[in-house]
């Protein structure tokens, strides 16, 4: 059985993508939704799994005819899918009444409940939000029922407001693979088995990294799916029964990325562009960044971070430099003056804090000539 | 602390020279170009020690300014003096690869370690900062746009505040102002698109609010029509079919109450009713018990004497219990089924909205078939419920779409942006705060001192005219001539150099514990003769060693005639 595992699609989203990106940002989301449908088509996989948040919001009417037609396409593919705490089912959510095409089967109980796909030995276990906000623990009594050789659950949360999930509890309560969302960062919570695919786009400014979907597939008999290339490895040679082999495939066309910056007293405003626009070639001119400043400056210079910021992809600059000062040695040759005096007043602050930037604003202020 | 010579080996534009000096008042004389600057540099170069600058400051910094055209390779010298009794020679070498400098006690060869601060322990207090404050005395300058009182009064404010003349706290405080403004102003900006960002929110909700008022208006106006249509076809429809009649309108809602409450077990009226009942069996229960037990009591055999009165009691006892248990029960459920309701009739509107159409609907289905004159009426009454049906769609489309915004709204929060600039504000604020406490902390100690110091040297060089220099409390500086008080910008050019001289001698006299060099760097060219002997008097007086860089030759002439000691 193949399968592929999406979570936090947060289509309707507008993220903050700078200015040279936010625009066409919202319309990528849908972009990488399509080709995700196209992998399954061409694949033939057996189970599109949406584990939450495939919308932002509450879906509009048109909205849900746009997924819904773009799953229609699929000749082969069945789609499982859960409402998120974003898209979680209102009262006036038109999840309860939208008539969804045949292959398409949504999970929207407010309790867990199942699909069986006999053809495909395979029983899909999820409920669905029907609040914002969910605090008990729903998974962690749900045991797999035995209906199918293959059992998989969708879940979604795994915070303190999202149903808190006890790891171990989860991963033996007998389901052959759960297919998690609400994280945005792909990982792993235990190795083939227990996952978070990760939000298909990243589409918060701090949802760094690479995104991408989960492509698996599940075995009856004791063999092995050699698919993987570089992802998520099961080397294992005698797989039990039903253990999913799965690879995370990144596919999101942008990435957020945080650089940091090292900034030394020889540098300049124009050279910090340089550098910027050196770091910006190297990971790609597609991605969006917020670079941090990070070093010894000389007192003298002051970088004008939006200026630096003035290229289209970068979301901001932050100025964390320090000018060059040598404190203790400012502190000997002054120690009966007032900038002996003022070190002392900040005696024992720590680099970073707010103390000792205005340590250093200070100093500047008082030794700029 | 005295200098006994000086050996520049290559520094500047000199080379291979010597100069020995003594205790006492030196004078150094020379035209211009003579090289007095550079010895002067070479001085502070040797006590101090000199490097590359960083940064971009580096080129026209002092290492810059010295390092030799020819054999930048023996760039630098050494200096002899006598601290405490002892000789030392201390021999630097600006050159690169950086050597560390020599310091030797020439009494016993013993070698000691600048690096360790065995040469910053000979120098007492005197670092830097200090000797460029202190004890190294040039011209007042003032810088264009600017009269010499001010800055006078600026540095005299500075010491006595800061305790170093070269720090300029008004610069500094104003420096820090200017930046907590810049900041603050960030802050608003950031403020500012926020709540625009809010704003545009707000109005978009609202828009989509009137959008939906207007629909609501225009649903209720085809209700209409289509009340009215029905209503007409009604009267036509019921002489041929009256039965259709009964089940119409207004019965539908009732009923789905009445099987709400029947959902719910029993309802709760009914429950009240039954408990305010059993508690009145119980109690009429209780007193007929009570009633038989005092006949009982008093020996009667009546009717009933065979009852045990006791149990009677008890029982009516606990009917009146169980009756306020359901009473109880009842009041909890009529509050249920209140709130249920509430939410029921909210709910309802779209519900009766669609069933209402359903109903239309079917009516009108209903009517089509049952006449065929009314065809056209049957036109438009499928018209205006294809019409009910677009405007409901529209109508949840737009307030799923309200309800979103107001979701987003909600999830608005202080933007990166301002968090940055709300941090910067606190830092800068801070930082203002902390340099005002360190002011008054330094200028408390020093600001006395310096003034009563200052008074005397001042006197001193103007022969006793002046007899007090003060500093208001804004720092204004004025001269006291036993007569009157004469402000700093009604002073001459000499005068107000001479204050300035006597700030400088008094603050080295109070940091200084050590008697150090005093190095005047044509100090007195605005000097007349006689302020210049007074000066020259004071100086001789203070057992120091004194190094008068000069292009006259009044000086020298002045020392060598009169005799001080």
């Amino acid at each position: 059985m193949k399968f592929i595992h999406i979570a936090d699609v947060h289509l309707g989203a507008e993220p903050d993508a700078g200015p040279l990106y936010s625009e066409k940002r919202p319309r990528e989301l849908w972009e990488t939704l399509e080709h995700v449908v196209e992998v399954c088509e061409a694949e033939r996989t057996d189970l599109l799994l949406i584990a939450g948040d495939l919308f932002h919001r509450q879906p509009l009417l048109r909205e849900l005819k746009e997924v819904d037609a773009l799953f229609s396409g699929l000749s082969h593919t069945k789609v499982v899918l859960i409402a998120g705490n974003h898209d979680y089912i209102r009262q006036d959510s038109y999840y309860r009444t939208f008539e969804w095409s045949g292959n398409v089967f949504p999970l929207f109980g407010r309790t867990p409940e199942y699909i069986d796909f006999p053809e495909l030995h395979t029983a899909v276990y999820g409920l669905s939000y029907h609040s914002r906000e969910i605090r008990e623990p729903l998974y962690d009594q749900l045991r797999a029922a035995g209906v199918e050789p293959i059992e998989i659950l969708l879940a979604h949360g795994g915070d303190e407001k999202h149903i808190p999930i006890d790891w171990n509890e989860v991963s033996d309560a007998g389901f052959s693979y759960v297919a998690l969302g609400h994280i945005h960062k792909p990982q792993a919570v235990r190795k083939n088995r227990v996952i978070y695919s990760g939000a298909l786009e990243p589409v918060d400014r701090n949802d760094t990294g690479p995104h991408g979907y989960i492509r698996g597939e599940i075995t009856e008999r004791g063999e092995i799916t050699e698919q993987n290339q570089n992802g998520i490895k099961s080397g294992r040679k005698s797989r039990m029964q039903g253990e999913p082999a799965v690879q995370w495939i990144p596919c999101a066309l942008r990435e957020y990325v945080h650089a940091e910056v090292s900034v030394n007293a020889e540098d300049t405003e124009i050279s910090i562009k340089k550098e910027i626009d050196k770091l910006i070639s190297e990971y790609g001119n597609e991605n969006i960044y917020k670079m941090i400043l990070k070093g010894k400056r000389d007192p003298d210079i002051i970088f004008d971070t939006e200026y630096l910021a003035g290229r289209g992809n970068i979301l901001e600059v932050l100025d964390r430099t320090e000018p060059d000062y040598d404190i203790d040695a400012l502190l000997r040759e002054n120690r009966d003056n007032l900038i002996g005096r003022y070190i002392g007043r900040f005696e024992g602050c720590v680099r970073g804090s707010e103390e000792y930037d205005a340590l250093c604003e200070g100093l500047d202020a008082l030794l700029t000539r | 602390m005295v200098i006994t010579e000086l050996y520049l080996k290559n520094f500047g534009m000199l080379s291979e020279k010597r100069i020995r000096l003594y205790d006492g008042i030196q004078v150094i004389s020379g035209e211009n170009e003579y090289g007095k600057s550079t010895i002067h540099a070479f001085i502070r170069a040797m006590l101090f020690g000199m490097e590359r600058g960083r940064g971009r400051a580096a080129a026209k910094d002092d290492f810059s300014r010295y390092e030799p055209w020819d054999h930048p390779e023996c760039y630098g010298g050494t200096m002899r003096f006598v601290c405490g009794g002892r000789s030392f020679r201390l021999e630097r070498s600006f050159a690169r690869p950086v050597r560390p400098a020599v310091l030797i006690c020439e009494d016993d060869g013993e070698e000691l370690s600048v690096e360790q601060g065995d040469l910053a322990m000979l120098l007492g207090g005197l670092t830097e900062g200090v000797f460029d404050s202190t004890v190294s005395v040039g011209q007042l300058k003032a810088e264009p746009g600017k009269t010499l009182s001010d800055v006078l009064e600026n540095y005299a404010a500075n010491y006595y505040e800061t305790g170093n003349g070269e720090v300029d706290l008004n610069r500094a405080l104003r420096i820090l102002r200017e930046r907590r403004r810049a900041a603050e102003k960030k802050a608003r900006e950031e403020e500012a698109a926020q709540r625009e960002r809010q704003q545009r929110l707000l109005q978009e909700c609202r828009y989509l609010e009137q959008d939906m008022e207007r629909l609501n208006c225009e649903y209720e106006s085809c209700r209409e029509s289509m009340k009215e249509l029905r209503q007409e076809r009604n009267r036509k429809t019921h002489v041929l079919e009256p039965q259709t009649n009964g089940q119409d309108t207004g019965e539908e809602p009732a009923k789905s109450e009445q099987e709400e409450g029947a959902e719910s077990g029993i309802s709760a009226r009914s429950m009240l009713l039954a408990g305010a009942g059993g508690i009145f069996a119980g109690l009429i229960g209780f007193a007929w018990g009570m009633a038989l037990g005092d006949m009982g009591q008093a020996g009667g055999a009546g009717a009933f004497a065979g009852l045990p009165s006791f149990p009677i009691t008890v029982i009516g006892a606990l009917i009146a219990l169980a009756g306020a248990a359901v009473l109880v029960a009842g009041c909890l459920a009529w509050r249920k089924e209140k709130r249920r309701r509430k939410e029921k009739s909210r709910r309802n509107k779209e519900s009766s909205q669609k069933e209402e159409s359903r109903r239309e609907e079917e009516n009108s289905r209903k009517s089509g078939e049952t006449s065929g004159q009314t065809e056209k009426a049957a036109e438009e009454e499928r018209r205006l419920s294809w019409e009910l049906e677009r405007i409901r769609a529209e109508w949840k489309e737009k307030e799923i779409r309200c309800e979103n915004r107001k979701e987003q709204l909600r999830e608005i929060k202080e933007s990166e942006g301002l968090r940055e600039a709300r941090r910067q504000c606190r830092v800068i604020t801070l930082a203002e705060e902390e340099m005002e406490k360190a002011a008054d902390e330094t200028g408390s100690r020093t600001a006395h001192l310096i003034n009563r110091r200052t008074s005397e040297i001042f006197s001193a060089v103007t022969d006793g005219k002046y007899q007090g220099v003060s500093v208001g409390q804004k720092m204004e500086i004025s001269v006291w001539d036993g007569v009157r008080r004469i402000p700093a910008a009604g002073l001459s050019r000499g005068t107000l150099d001479q204050i300035y001289f006597a700030v400088r001698m008094a603050a080295a006299d109070l940091i200084l514990d050590e008697p150090m060099p005093v190095i005047l760097d044509e100090v007195f060219a605005f000097y007349d003769e006689k302020r210049l002997k007074s000066a020259l008097k004071w100086l001789s007086g203070q057992k120091k060693q004194v190094i008068i860089f000069t292009c006259h030759r009044r000086e020298e002439e002045i020392m060598k005639k009169e005799d001080f000691s």
